[in-house]
């Protein structure tokens, strides 16, 4: 069950999760995961396709209903996903400035007039691409689709990020570009990031704290960086080179 | 066709005649051309083809069940008729939730075969209907009744209103569900209006115009528009006017080559989306 809370303390988590059990038709998938995500930390869900990352994004994301256990969203923050790249259907005509404007309205906001223009404006150049603001969506390059979706999540001044695969079917030189903003991002705006990825290139990059998943052997292992990759089961699963925190 | 071809000039003397059903045809063009943005981008254009024919069965049933009856048959229950065949088609849709697209598919199928299968066999049974179940199927009809069109203009203005007034909502749930479920949009109240709103007026102009036309406006002034429009915005508007022109300009076409008018609008419509294909994004 998702709770909200009233009162505003600076080191207060931006997310909380307690016991928090996810899955389908109330069946969990994973172990209880106890969670507590506070401004300016980049948590990593790690884990093979299948593992049960998307579950739980979808759960965090309030898609699905918890299976047992509570999440807590500080009231004075607001959630943003930034989804896969694919998941929009380049059928439907868009250009960049009309993607970041959908991400604009918030509850009944969407029945409002005009006066966008600025905040469009203003989550474009965040991401470093008001140039794209009259391109075709379709057209863009898969880092310059990225950039204009994190502006698109940026819109609506979140206080938690949350991203799906930033980085799938990038070069190095991409993923290295988006990994960058997004810790810019996180130190400019203070935001509390989650970020789900079965690329293992996100762990040295930029993740402070890290949720290693496995499905298969219903392992949930969450905490800091280093205390994950030494974990005797992530290193079991992902070896030693990857629990050195190096990158590959 | 025999002798001169009718002008424009004798369609606009006889205005008082053609008004009702070329203003008919105009609203009903630019309502569902609007909503048809939605069938086409959300790939519901066999939902629409299923929805339409499940409304001809409605009529068709409707006429079969009253025609024995000993009062007074009014337009409204035909209409009835196809406004509950056309919930039902979008009940059984809604409510599988097995999100296997080949079983959808399946079911669409199904409706779509049996209600054309069964509005013809109806029709061999309500000979002094037939003309009815002709116009029903085909939008063979030439006049329009007043109530008619009165409901079709009521319903237009309501319904294009609603679009205009929550398009963006309607877009958001359509193409970012997630994005709007996590940023609180009314997510269930915005895909409950959009699809009411779909299902009154394919049921009210299949009733009104007919089946063909009808699904027409509901994929071509869309399809053309998609093509021409840079987002979803522009592309509701120009899907819009090219319902409405399809409607008025097949109505005319109708009456200067003496075609049927539901063929002539289906044509105008399907002209406007070829010409629109090589300008379009997938041309670049």
């Amino acid at each position: 069950m998702k709770t909200d809370t009233r009162t505003k303390t600076p080191d207060r988590p931006r997310l909380r999760c307690q016991g928090l059990e996810v899955g389908h038709g109330g069946r969990a998938l994973l172990p209880a995961l106890n969670l507590e995500i506070r401004a300016g930390e980049v948590w990593a869900l790690v884990g093979r396709n299948g593992c049960g990352k998307s579950t739980l994004l979808k759960t965090l994301l309030g898609e699905l209903r918890p299976v047992a256990g509570t999440y807590e969203v500080h009231s004075e923050c607001r959630l943003a996903h930034v989804p896969q790249r694919g998941s929009h259907d380049l059928c439907v005509p868009a250009r960049a400035s009309d993607m970041v404007e959908a991400g604009m309205d918030r509850g009944w906001g969407f029945l409002r007039w005009g006066g966008r223009a600025e905040g469009v404006r203003r989550a474009l150049k965040s991401v470093d691409a008001e140039g794209l603001a009259n391109e075709p969506y379709g057209h863009l390059s898969e880092g310059q689709k990225q950039r204009v979706l994190m502006a698109r999540a940026l819109a609506s001044e979140p206080g938690v990020l949350l991203l799906d695969e930033p980085t799938s079917a990038m070069d190095p030189m991409a993923e290295a570009d988006i990994f960058s903003l997004i810790e810019s991002l996180r130190d400019e705006l203070g935001l509390a990031v989650i970020i789900a990825s079965h690329s293992m290139a996100v762990l040295p990059s930029i993740a402070t704290h890290v949720v290693f998943l496995d499905r298969d052997d219903q392992i949930a292992v969450e905490g800091e960086r280093a205390s994950v990759l030494t974990d005797p089961r992530f290193r079991a699963r992902y070896g030693e080179v990857m629990a050195s925190g190096e990158p590959t | 066709m025999s002798g001169e071809m009718p002008t424009v000039q004798e369609f606009f003397a006889a205005w008082e005649l053609f008004r009702d059903p070329s203003l008919t045809g105009t609203l009903a063009g630019a309502m569902l051309g609007a909503l048809g943005v939605y069938v086409v981008l959300r790939r519901m254009v066999f939902l629409a083809a299923s929805a339409s024919q499940a409304a001809s069965f409605g009529v068709a049933g409707a006429y079969f069940l009253t025609l024995n009856a000993t009062w007074a048959v009014g337009t409204w229950v035909p209409t009835l008729g196809a406004l509950t065949m056309t919930f039902f088609t979008l009940w059984i849709v809604a409510s599988d939730t097995s999100h296997e697209h080949h079983r959808r598919d399946s079911l669409l199928g199904f409706v779509f075969l049996a209600c054309s299968a069964g509005t013809l066999a109806l029709g061999t049974r309500i000979v002094q209907e037939i003309q009815d179940i002709e116009s029903v199927l085909f939008g063979t009809a030439v006049a329009v009744l007043p109530e008619d069109f009165q409901l079709v203009a009521i319903l237009s203005v309501l319904i294009l209103a609603v679009q205009i007034w929550g398009w963006r909502g309607f877009t958001a749930v359509s193409f970012d569900r997630t994005g709007a479920v996590v940023r609180g949009l009314p997510v269930r109240s915005l895909e409950l209006t959009l699809f009411i709103g779909l299902g009154i007026a394919l049921a009210v102009s299949t009733r009104v115009l007919g089946a063909l036309p009808t699904f027409a406006f509901s994929v071509l002034p869309a399809l053309a528009a998609v093509n021409l429009a840079g987002n979803v915005r522009n592309c509701l508007i120009l899907a819009a006017m090219f319902g409405a022109a399809s409607g008025f300009g097949g109505y005319l076409l109708a009456f200067m080559l003496e075609l049927p008018v539901g063929a002539s609008q289906t044509l105008l419509a399907a002209v406007f989306a070829t010409i629109s294909w090589p300008f379009g994004r997938h041309s670049h």
